[in-house]
């Protein structure tokens, strides 16, 4: 069973903007992604931070991309999911399903 | 390439952690070059600043908020960057370790707060009143010309209008030189009658400011002749206040007294002059006043001419002085031209009494951080195990040293942060203290923090913490490893070095307290002497009227004498009101002008000038203000135009004039033209210009009479009712106001002001230094105490063992007291020396602030040692009792 607790909301924000990237995810792409599904302006801060936390707990895994000249020689660092995280995010999913099963009328 | 600006990358090395380092400055690159080509250099540079410094404060609030390890930041950095990052690294060391250690964070920023604001509010007050420029452009180019008779000791008196237009005629020095005097008028027609303020001076004035119109026009130089002067400049604040701000009110017509008088421009807002008139008008005076030289009463401003200098202006008007002493004789003997420079003819001489405040303060501060030197050195001694271990493993002392500095700047940082809250909140209240001449000055009114206040808290801030720190510092780094660890394991704390370091400070800091109390009690004994001082006069239920009569309806003396007749009988028979007099002279606000005065039958060259204050007085003002009639007879009301003319003199003249004889039945002449009057009493001396001024030679004369000397307009413009009444002020001036305005209903009141807040105001000078000095004082006195009481704490807990070992052996607790007060008596005595001898020399430049007592007054100086002996000996008093509680057997099982 997966510990989906530890998920926090905005958490699982930036691990399903990385799972919609595929390969393709870093923080900038990241940050976009969020806002145009959600609309949600995020500070590039937090989701470093997120990124970092999500890795040290073993949900993210990050490569080192080439460096390229427009970075001024510097790497890319690509994030993808592990499939501790598919799983945390299934279990959250499964749960927030739960809890709005029976609730149409009243929502709607 | 479009390379990240250097500052970014810094930021972003000191502040990410390493492994992050290269992916988000990559990111950062990529974006900024893209901003750059859409939005150009300047836009993509801030924002990525903007995106950069978020992200170091998102990472390092990460960091300390889940209490992590700073992460790795020495690695990998070229040399050039490690002093920085060393630096910011120390300053988040220091901040958590502050945070940690509450109770010494909250009394070091407490004491500093206290010592930087305090600081800061006085330097505000110094810097605008002594320093900052006056608000015209090239200030330093304006100057205050007055006549002086040194042999009177006067030097910067009021000056006569004929010497006034010779000095601007022959003068080669100015660029522009104006009279100008101030009173006040009525402004009717545009809704409640208002008394506005009124500066009249020549044109040239606002030339001479560099001040222009903001609308309209300045005056033209034919406008200072009567019949060109009914033109006026309204100032912003009144144009605003009546008009609406509306600007085509230049042109139109106003009516001030009762006569129209034209627009002619509005003053920019920025203008500023002390007494803050509402209007400026031509000074425009009739031929009989132009030609007055022994009248004085205009002040004179000038702008010195590019090129010339104060001194060059001053050698011209002595020379052109020198002319006019010997033109007119009679009238410009024994006096000449003399200049200063604006500022200081505005707001005074109080350079020293502003410098010894502002001394006083910064004794505060420098005892403030001898307190805080103290704290570090005793959390110094406390760290000793940690700072052995950090150079063990290889910090060099210099990099110690810097750490503990920047912990203390950081200390003094927050409390010069906190000492701004502290300052603005001390301005704000001292400006109910500060005497009215500055009171208004550009840098006080509105007095707020501004930038330059904040560089000059942060200045002294980080002094304070370089001063404070370094000692501490070098003390607690300079310990050998070995010795370190030693003491540690032994539980002492501190070595013998760092206890006389603070022994030593503590002596510092009684000394510099012992300073301020003898500088406190100086001033509170002369503010004491001063205000003991009799005026002469009752002050207590006096209260002045300013009253002003237009010229267009009492043009002529028989009706000002009706006027005042008038009031003078309706309000003498108001409930309540026991007396009513007038005077041109009021004492402590009334005008010091003087006179040539003639003796008949006296022609011998006297040595000293031979001149008098005249003052014109209705038959009862000896009466009502009390003062005793020492010989002859007081003013009735039959001493009018038909009947001979009479005068009253002081004892002062009496003295010094016929000092051997009774002046009674002589005959005077006052000023010119001549008219002589018989002696018909002699009045009591009257302190008539302040209490530490003595009396000098006074002539009154009754207001019946008609008397010119010192101008046609002289009574009508500045007359006093002085009335005696036991009504409050609330419940006085509906009787004045229904008295005058029984008289003349168009007729408003001017400034009504108790006598007694008027001899207040007179000391408020005096009252500023006395108060803020005392309250240093005691700040001092306060600290020190405490400051004493830490480090006798300190010796005691740290010789509990030696004591245990005494008491063991069979010491007793009067013993054992006895040897505390030993260590405790040397300091006291130590410091009330010091703090002697430095009293001595530094009193002595308070000598002009000093009445009735001397600098070096010994019952001063021993009442103030005995009172910071007996402080000191309480604060002792504590450690000592606990040192008489140790337990022998505690003590020497204590590891």
């Amino acid at each position: 069973m997966t510990d989906v607790s530890a998920l926090g909301e905005f958490e699982q924000v930036v691990l399903l903007a990385v799972l919609r990237l595929d390969d393709q995810a870093y923080a900038v792409s990241i940050g976009d992604q969020i806002l145009r599904c959600t609309g949600r302006a995020v500070s590039r801060g937090s989701i470093y931070i997120t990124l970092d936390r999500l890795e040290t707990k073993g949900y993210l895994k990050s490569r080192l991309a080439d460096p390229t000249p427009e970075r001024g020689g510097r790497a890319k660092r690509y994030y993808a999911l592990r499939p501790r995280a598919i799983d945390a995010l299934r279990e959250c999913r499964r749960q927030l399903e739960a809890l709005w099963r029976g609730l149409e009328t009243k929502l709607a | 390439m479009n390379r990240l600006p250097r500052g970014v990358e810094w930021l972003l090395r000191v502040a990410l952690p390493a492994d992050q380092r290269e992916p988000i400055a990559g990111d950062l690159e990529e974006e900024y070059g893209l901003r750059r080509r859409r939005a150009g250099v300047l836009r993509a540079t801030l924002s990525v600043w903007w995106l950069a410094a978020r992200l170091a404060l998102a990472f390092r609030w990460e960091t300390v908020s889940r209490g992590r390890p700073l992460p790795p930041i020495a690695d990998e950095i070229p040399r050039r960057f490690t002093v920085f990052e060393s630096t910011a690294q120390d300053v988040f060391f220091a901040a958590r370790l502050l945070r940690r250690q509450p109770g010494f964070t909250a009394v070091a920023v407490v004491m500093l707060a206290l010592g930087i604001g305090a600081n800061t509010a006085i330097f505000g007050v110094v810097d605008a009143v002594l320093w900052r420029p006056l608000p015209y452009p090239n200030a330093d180019r304006l100057m205050a010309i007055a006549e002086q008779r040194p042999r009177e000791g006067r030097f910067y008196g009021p000056v006569a209008p004929a010497d006034f237009f010779d000095w601007r005629r022959d003068t080669q020095s100015f660029a522009a030189m104006a009279a100008y005097d101030e009173s006040a008028l009525n402004l009717t027609g545009t809704g409640e009658p208002e008394r506005l303020r009124i500066l009249r001076a020549s044109p040239g004035f606002l030339d001479a400011l560099g001040v222009q119109p903001a609308h309209g026009r300045d005056f033209r130089a034919d406008e200072e002749v009567v019949g060109h002067h009914r033109i006026v400049l309204l100032t912003d604040a009144l144009w605003r206040r009546q008009f609406g701000a509306d600007p085509l009110v230049v042109g139109r017509s106003v009516t001030l007294d009762g006569a129209p008088y034209d627009v002619v421009g509005i003053l920019p807002r920025s203008f500023w002059w002390p007494t803050r008139p509402d209007i400026v008008a031509p000074l425009a005076l009739d031929d009989h006043d132009r030609a007055l030289r022994a009248a004085h009463f205009l002040s004179v401003v000038g702008r010195l001419r590019p090129g010339a200098s104060e001194t060059q202006a001053r050698e011209e008007l002595s020379v052109i002085g020198a002319r006019l002493s010997q033109a007119y004789p009679a009238e410009n003997r024994n006096h000449s031209p003399s200049i200063r420079s604006l500022r200081e003819a505005l707001v005074g001489d109080v350079r020293t009494p502003l410098l010894v405040l502002l001394g006083a303060v910064g004794f505060v501060l420098l005892i403030a951080c001898a307190n805080v030197a103290t704290l570090l050195l005793a959390r110094a001694s406390g760290r000793q195990k940690e700072l052995s271990v950090r150079r063990a493993v290889g910090a060099t002392r210099g990099r110690l040293v810097q750490q503990m500095l920047i912990e203390s700047v950081t200390v003094s940082a927050i409390g010069g942060a906190a000492g701004v809250l502290v300052a603005m909140w001390a301005l704000t209240a001292l400006h109910a203290l500060l005497p009215a001449q500055f009171s208004t000055l550009p840098g006080i009114t509105g007095m707020g923090i501004d930038l330059r206040l904040l560089v000059a808290t942060l200045g002294t801030a980080l002094a304070t913490g370089l001063v404070f720190g370094i000692v501490p510092a070098l003390v607690a780094t300079e310990q050998r490893v070995a010795t370190a660890l030693n003491e540690e394991s032994r539980g002492g704390s501190g070595s013998a070095k760092t206890r006389r370091l603070r022994s030593a400070l503590v002596v510092a800091e009684l000394a510099l307290s012992l300073v301020l109390l003898a500088g406190a009690t100086l001033l509170i004994v002369s503010f004491n002497n001063l205000t003991d001082v009799a005026p002469g006069f009752r002050s207590d239920g006096l209260v002045t009227v300013r009253l002003s009569l237009p010229a267009t309806r009492y043009g002529d003396h028989a009706r000002v004498v009706a006027f005042y007749d008038g009031v003078i009988e309706r309000l003498g028979s108001s409930p309540g009101i026991h007396q009513v007099a007038t005077t041109t002279t009021p004492p402590f606000g009334g005008p010091d002008s003087r006179l040539n005065l003639e003796i008949e039958h006296r022609t011998a060259e006297s040595p000293l000038p031979v001149r008098a204050h005249p003052h014109l007085v209705s038959a009862d003002y000896f009466a009502t203000l009390g003062i005793p009639l020492i010989r002859g007879r007081a003013f009735t009301d039959r001493d009018n135009d038909s009947a001979p003319d009479v005068a009253i003199i002081n004892e002062a003249a009496a003295r010094r004039y016929w000092p051997d004889e009774n002046p009674i039945g002589q005959r005077i002449s006052l000023g010119d033209p001549p008219q002589w009057r018989e002696i018909v009493g002699i009045v009591a001396d009257v302190k008539q210009q302040a209490l530490d001024v003595d009396a000098e030679p006074e002539a009154s004369i009754p207001r019946r009479q008609k008397f010119t000397s010192l101008g046609t307009g002289f009574e009508r413009a500045t007359t006093t009712l002085v009335v005696r009444s036991d009504l409050d002020l609330a419940s006085f001036v509906p009787l004045l106001r229904a008295a005058v305005a029984s008289v003349d209903p168009l007729q408003p009141l001017g400034a009504i002001r108790p006598m007694d807040t008027l001899i207040a105001e007179s000391v408020a000078s005096r009252r500023l230094n006395f108060v803020l000095v005392s309250a240093f004082a005691a700040v001092a006195l306060v600290l020190s105490a405490t400051g004493l009481y830490g480090v006798m704490a300190y010796i005691v807990a740290q010789r509990t063992r030696e004591i245990g070992v005494r008491m063991a052996l069979g010491a007793t607790s009067w013993q054992v007291v006895a040897l505390v007060l030993r260590q405790a008596g040397v300091m006291i005595a130590a410091g009330i020396a010091f703090g002697i001898a430095g009293a001595l020399a530094l009193t002595r430049s308070m000598t002009s602030m000093l009445f009735g007592i001397g600098a070096a007054d010994p019952r001063v100086y021993g009442g103030v040692s005995f009172l910071l002996g007996l402080v000191a000996l309480i604060a002792v008093a504590v450690p000592s009792s606990r040192a008489t509680r140790v337990d022998p057997i505690t003590a020497l099982r204590e590891p």
